[in-house]
């Protein structure tokens, strides 16, 4: 019977180290609310503009609006963002503050057409 | 209709291939009769998929910013939770199950099994669940044309590959033997969880939780993560073309700290070589 008492424990310590995530992401995300907004549009499969210049060192949100009539998932492999923003709507996306380069982006949903790039300088 | 079918197969790749190593896990272990478990598993994330893609289209505001994001990296590292645990429990047994007498596991044993195999299913279809309920959904409301059509058709195809890619997993760990079957997947779930965390920390990374760096190599000029091999591979061992050190290290810890809970056989068997003491009985009743 043991097991199933460090199982039925296991369960909430991970349950309760979930919840504790979950509320740290918010914080943290909720501290960089002052960020720049950049707007974004998705429109025909395609991203405009599809390049976007910030300044490095600088956290920003990007606010994209989906104007296509279904899903498109915008994604940075750069980044490490995925966010699916469904059609006709706008979702909210913060980046972190940059390093002067180039950072590429896609449409995971229309990958050929979709394209796009972040220029931090 | 190629593209279309590209993205499906590349959503429905891990989840395919993670009901096809736990479908021929219960055969393995001779308990069959207890698919249901990880079809009932599977089931409940495609319902939670669903509720997820309406989630997601009809939430607005943090939630809909926010949410989504603390889903999907909660769900990496409890998938990273249930495969160490899977991957543990079959090193511990690999040792016992020598043999035909011991073929079947032990219902008691079983019994506990099953819901970790169930879990694991639910883990594994919920991950890119959303996300290709609604490319299908989207698809679907683009039906006015024959490329609309194609593109759909093309999605379904992407399915069907996931579903066949599942199978001959499937079929082919069911051909194996107990042993090799163990060890087989052990390797695979290994990696695949490695790649995993290494997700994990990117995400976390790129939501500004962990602090970002540079990347370590760049190896886009030979097989870019965007491509499509680059990304099943990215699914099945974790492969980055550009990956952080803290993405390059949480994977190698896990994959060095996991692989002694997978395999304690060759820990062992190198402590004997190093010390020279004899090995201690080692218990696998519990």
């Amino acid at each position: 019977m043991t097991w199933v008492r460090t199982a039925a424990s296991r369960r909430w310590t991970l349950m309760t180290s979930v919840a504790v995530f979950g509320l740290v992401l918010t914080t943290t995300a909720s501290a960089q609310d002052k960020a720049t907004e950049i707007p974004l549009t998705i429109e025909n499969n395609r991203f405009s503009p599809a390049e976007i210049k910030v300044p490095a060192g600088k956290p920003f949100t990007l606010v994209v609006t989906n104007k296509d009539g279904k899903p498109e998932e915008f994604e940075s492999k750069e980044l490490r963002i995925e966010k699916v923003i469904p059609a006709g709507r706008t979702a909210n996306i913060r980046v972190r503050a940059l390093k002067p380069g180039s950072y590429p982006f896609f449409g995971e949903f229309n990958p050929k057409t979709a394209q796009g790039r972040i220029i931090a300088e | 209709m190629g593209a279309t079918f590209v993205v499906v197969l590349r959503e429905g790749f891990e989840a395919a291939l993670l009901l096809g190593i736990v479908y021929a896990y219960l055969t393995k272990i001779g308990h069959p009769e207890s698919y249901r478990y990880v079809t009932i598993g599977g089931a409940l994330a495609l319902a939670a998929s669903v509720l997820m893609g309406v989630g997601v289209t009809v939430a607005s505001g943090p939630l809909a910013d926010l949410g989504p994001d603390v889903i999907a990296v909660g769900v990496i590292f409890v998938a990273v939770a249930l495969l160490t645990w899977h991957g543990w429990w079959m090193g511990r047994h690999a040792r016992a199950l020598r043999g035909e007498v011991h073929r079947r596991i032990d219902e008691a044993h079983a019994r506990q099994r099953l819901w970790m195999v169930g879990l694991i299913a639910f883990t594994g279809v919920f991950r890119e669940g959303a996300e290709t309920v609604l490319f299908l959904w989207g698809l679907l409301t683009q039906l006015e044309d024959s490329s609309g059509w194609l593109s759909l058709l093309g999605g379904a195809a992407g399915l069907v590959g996931a579903a066949i890619l599942g199978w001959a997993v499937f079929q082919g760990g069911r051909r194996l033997s107990i042993q090799g079957f163990f060890a087989a997947t052990s390797v695979l779930l290994l990696f695949l969880a490695g790649g995993l965390v290494a997700s994990g920390v990117g995400r976390l990374q790129g939501l500004g939780v962990l602090p970002a760096g540079d990347p370590l190599w760049d190896t886009s000029w030979l097989l870019d993560d965007q491509s499509t091999v680059g990304s099943l591979l990215t699914g099945l061992v974790g492969y980055r073309a550009r990956p952080t050190a803290l993405e390059v290290g949480g994977y190698v810890l896990y994959v060095v700290v996991a692989g002694t809970l997978f395999f304690p056989a060759l820990v062992r068997r190198r402590a004997r070589r190093a010390s020279d003491v004899p090995e201690p009985a080692v218990n696998t009743q519990r």
